[in-house]
């Protein structure tokens, strides 16, 4: 047996460490068999039988699972083996000790790259330090959250101030002079932009489901961002487009087979998202690496398999002002001006200048400002830009609010908050208390996840996005994963949430006494810490 | 002897507390009647059994937590919370009733000659030890009737409602749970929780012979014929918790609008199937492959698959697809790596 050398990885710098408990186990092999990361294996150990110093040459050998120590094989801590194990043998321990990620570096000479969340959570939510304090009581009427009825609707797309509104008077009757910036009446929940790539096929089509379900039967308004990698061309085609705000990034992937459909559209969609950066890796651009990259993500994105990386900015735009020009007036000619256009910006402490030059934009082609807050997830990004960039999304997303408001412009170009929404357990009260601190409404992408079986954590469990081997299926690329995913339930639950979402809205918009949305109501916010009271300009409370 | 309590004297007029402590003594003196000139006193009624009040001009909640052996008529219209709580006296009122007549009521019996308000009959109650609580009204019931209730019988008769869209008012019965609603007339914007249905046996018995009593009551007898011809009548009942999402499934939505074969159908191969963990087949990550020349024939492989999935014929070793899972110990016990998982 090779002896074992310092300077080589050691099951000890592992980020897990498999507790095998081989008196429980009966070698049924179903550990190593669910693992997509071939992270343990069945071994044979040899064993001495007897401690006899007479008999010491007696070894017998023996099956036993075993970790795999390996830079590429290791295991992430999602806990497969764990579930499928019939008699508890199985235990994953999280290494406090971890130093895989210096051995990544050291023996790759590569920068560290992974997918789902930001695991470096050092500073707290705010969110969570904000209760919603102003109770109608005997003040004015508080509403039934089950019984009464509410409008849980937000603007997509231009508001016009009353004094800019296109309208004249003739023969008493109001009529449109001008054509008014398009504009739609939607759910304040978006589901957020995840790519046909980034996601499997099941995963995509559950989301999809699920949209058009709680538009046609439930009558939910609810919207869903398609991601940066294009869209089957049956959905252009159908009558579900209309659900759908499609995504042009840097990459612009997609983007062949959504312009050769136009011509056999019958709907227009609900709007276009211009991606220009996301708040899990801001600067940085899109990526897929190749593992994910499966024959169809090929067809549709017109590229080989390889690692699909967008460029960090739009190429050919170099100012805020070019950019409305160039992108928001050519996405809204693609569909003739009727479509809403709309921009997604990485929260950012620049993140208020943008906001303000869109809102001087003379043609009213600014249709709604989508900002990334830095806990959102990613399909893949660099551990670096993952775990140290970024901006909060709270105080940014009230930056922006109350700038337009200082203008008296608020409402004119919508807000739409995002990145880690949910994250300490409630997707509503956080998008509660977003909008009232000033955005019209949300978007989620990790909340989507978590709901079709995401095994991953905010402390480091699983995380593998990346690299296609998603042992829930969700943002796997092959068959055996994949068919893990379960479309109808998938789709089901993404529904069963929303409507659940729907009623904590309701429970939450009754006792401050709305019944339309609460945008920018910061009077019901209250904090108990005095920075955050100070800083976003709510009541202090103890 | 009839008890008389003129509530304005001289331009001045007795509180209700005063109304109400007057009433209260005179009761303990033994008065039984009383005949009260009202001036907008709330809450009157009276404690104790075998009253009869006869009262013009009450203010609100007339009869409210009226008891067992109570009587109370009231000559013309009451404002609101007629007989709110009642849980026993009969009230009459032959005018108009206000918003929010027969308020939680659990016993006795409301009629009322007149219209009612918005929220009439709401959250009314019926304790099975004791009769359901009655609540008649001649003619029409404002917005938001019978919300919430829970038991009790009520009937609204539709009289003179030509022209209504509802004789319910709109968003009738929300959050109702219990008891029955007998209407007759057009109903608009009833809750999505209650049916309407046809009348049986048993209602057209019981609207009948209240019916003789009610009118009788508010003094409108002639009515009779008219509103017992059972044509326009109709009852709403709170439908059972299973039925009233009444909408389809998300495996129906998908199997019955979505795209045929699926939204990928033409991009994947995929028939849907979903995959346990650790299964055979396609399910498997990983599968075995066998090299002849590695091969020493030892067994081991064979007698250590937890699946039985190795056979041997004469010359060489298979894994069988439908029962490997694809675990590798097969691969681990070879000693000569004659199995690779790939």
């Amino acid at each position: 047996m090779a002896a074992v050398k310092i300077n080589e990885l050691h099951k000890s710098d592992l980020p897990w460490i498999l507790e095998y408990d081989e008196s429980k186990c009966i070698q049924c092999g179903k550990c190593t068999a669910v693992c997509s990361f071939n992270a343990i294996k069945p071994a044979v150990e040899t064993r001495k039988t007897s401690n006899s110093i007479v008999n010491k040459e007696k070894t017998e050998k023996v099956l036993v699972i075993k970790q795999n120590v390996s830079l590429d094989n290791y295991c992430r801590g999602c806990g497969m083996c764990a579930n499928v194990c019939p008699n508890g043998a199985i235990k994953l321990i999280r290494n406090e000790d971890d130093k895989y990620s210096v051995a990544y570096r050291a023996q790759k000479a590569d920068s560290f790259k992974k997918g789902g969340r930001s695991n470096l959570n050092t500073e707290g939510r705010t969110l969570d330090k904000i209760k919603i304090g102003r109770i109608s009581q005997m003040t004015d009427p508080s509403l039934d959250a089950q019984r009464h009825t509410f409008e849980l609707k937000t603007p997509f797309g231009r508001v016009l101030k009353a004094d800019k509104l296109n309208f004249d008077v003739k023969d008493g009757k109001i009529i449109e002079t001008a054509q008014l910036p398009p504009n739609r009446w939607i759910y304040p929940i978006i589901f957020g932009d995840m790519s046909i790539g980034a996601v499997s096929w099941r995963m995509w089509e559950a989301m999809a489901i699920a949209t058009a379900y709680l538009n046609e039967v439930h009558g939910i308004p609810i919207r869903m961002c398609t991601g940066e990698g294009g869209i089957p061309t049956k959905l252009l085609k159908s009558r579900y487009v209309k659900y759908m705000i499609l995504q042009i990034a840097s990459g612009h992937f997609g983007w062949n087979r959504i312009i050769k459909s136009m011509p056999e559209m019958t709907e227009d969609p609900a709007g276009i998202l211009i991606k220009i950066g996301q708040g899990a890796k801001p600067g940085d651009g899109g990526l897929l690496l190749a593992s994910k990259v499966a024959r169809y993500v090929q067809e549709i994105r017109g590229v080989p398999k390889a690692d699909l990386l967008s460029p960090p900015t739009h190429q050919g735009l170099y100012s805020i002002e070019e950019s409305v020009q160039k992108m928001f007036l050519s996405m809204n000619a693609a569909f003739n001006f009727q479509v809403p256009v709309a921009i997604k910006v990485a929260a950012s402490v620049t993140s208020v200048s943008v906001y303000n030059n869109l809102l001087r934009d003379p043609y009213n082609i600014v249709g709604g400002f989508f900002i990334d807050g830095l806990a959102a997830g990613t399909g893949a990004a660099h551990e670096i830009s993952l775990n140290h960039t970024g901006h909060p999304i709270t105080s940014k997303l009230r930056d922006c609010y109350l700038a337009a408001v200082h203008q008296g412009r608020q409402g004119e170009i919508p807000l739409f908050a995002g990145g880690g929404l949910g994250q300490t357990g409630s997707f509503a009260a956080d998008a509660f208390k977003l909008i009232c601190l000033g955005a019209n409404g949300v978007f989620t992408g990790r909340m989507l996840m978590e709901i079709a079986g995401c095994v991953g954590s905010d402390t480091g469990r699983c995380n593998a996005c990346n690299t296609g081997l998603c042992p829930a299926g969700i943002a796997a690329q092959n068959e055996c994963l994949v068919k893990r995913l379960d479309v109808d339930k998938v789709a089901q639950n993404l529904v069963n949430y929303i409507l659940a979402t729907d009623i904590e809205l309701k429970k939450l918009m009754a006792p401050v006494g709305c019944s339309t949305l609460p945008v920018g109501r910061s009077d019901a916010l209250i904090t108990v810490d005095k920075h955050i009271s100070r800083r976003l300009d709510i009541q202090y409370s103890c | 002897m009839v008890c008389i309590i003129h509530t304005l004297k001289d331009n001045d007029r007795m509180s209700t507390q005063e109304l109400l402590q007057t009433i209260a003594r005179k009761i303990e003196e033994g008065e039984r009647e009383f005949e009260i000139e009202a001036c907008g006193q709330h809450d009157i009624t009276g404690k104790g059994a075998n009253l009869l009040f006869r009262i013009t001009n009450p203010g609100q909640r007339v009869g409210a937590m009226g008891m067992d052996g109570v009587k109370i008529i009231v000559d013309g219209s009451a404002p609101a919370d007629i007989g709110w709580l009642n849980s026993g006296a009969d009230i009459v009122v032959k005018g108009d009733g206000g918003d929010t007549a027969a308020h939680c009521a659990a016993g006795g019996k409301i009629y009322v000659g007149g219209r009612v308000g918005t929220r009439s009959g709401a959250l009314m109650k019926h304790d099975p030890k004791f009769e359901p609580p009655q609540f008649w009204v001649l003619k029409n019931t404002g917005s938001f009737s019978f919300e919430f209730m829970g038991g009790g019988i009520a009937v609204v008769c539709g009289f003179d409602c030509d022209g209504l869209s509802s004789v319910l008012g709109n968003r009738s019965c929300v959050g109702m749970v219990g008891g029955v609603v007998y209407v007759r007339g057009k109903v608009e914007g009833l809750a999505k929780c209650v049916e309407q249905v046809k009348l049986d046996k048993f209602d057209k018995d019981f609207l009948k012979s209240g019916m003789k009593e009610f009118l009788q009551e508010i003094g409108r007898t002639e009515l009779e014929q008219d509103l017992l011809d059972f044509k326009n009548w109709s009852k709403i009942l709170p439908l059972p918790k299973e039925q009233k999402e009444k909408k389809i499934s998300v495996k129906e939505f998908k199997e019955q609008e979505w795209f045929e074969g699926g939204l990928f159908g033409d991009l994947v191969e995929d028939n849907g199937e979903v995959f346990g963990l650790a299964q055979s087949g396609d399910a498997r990550i990983r599968k075995p492959e066998w090299e002849k020349d590695l091969c020493i024939d030892c067994s081991l492989c064979l007698n250590n698959c937890p699946q039985k999935a190795i056979s041997k014929d004469l010359t060489r070793y298979n894994a069988d697809s439908d029962r490997c899972i694809g675990c590798g110990i097969c691969s681990a016990v070879c000693p000569r790596s004659a199995w690779k998982m790939v």
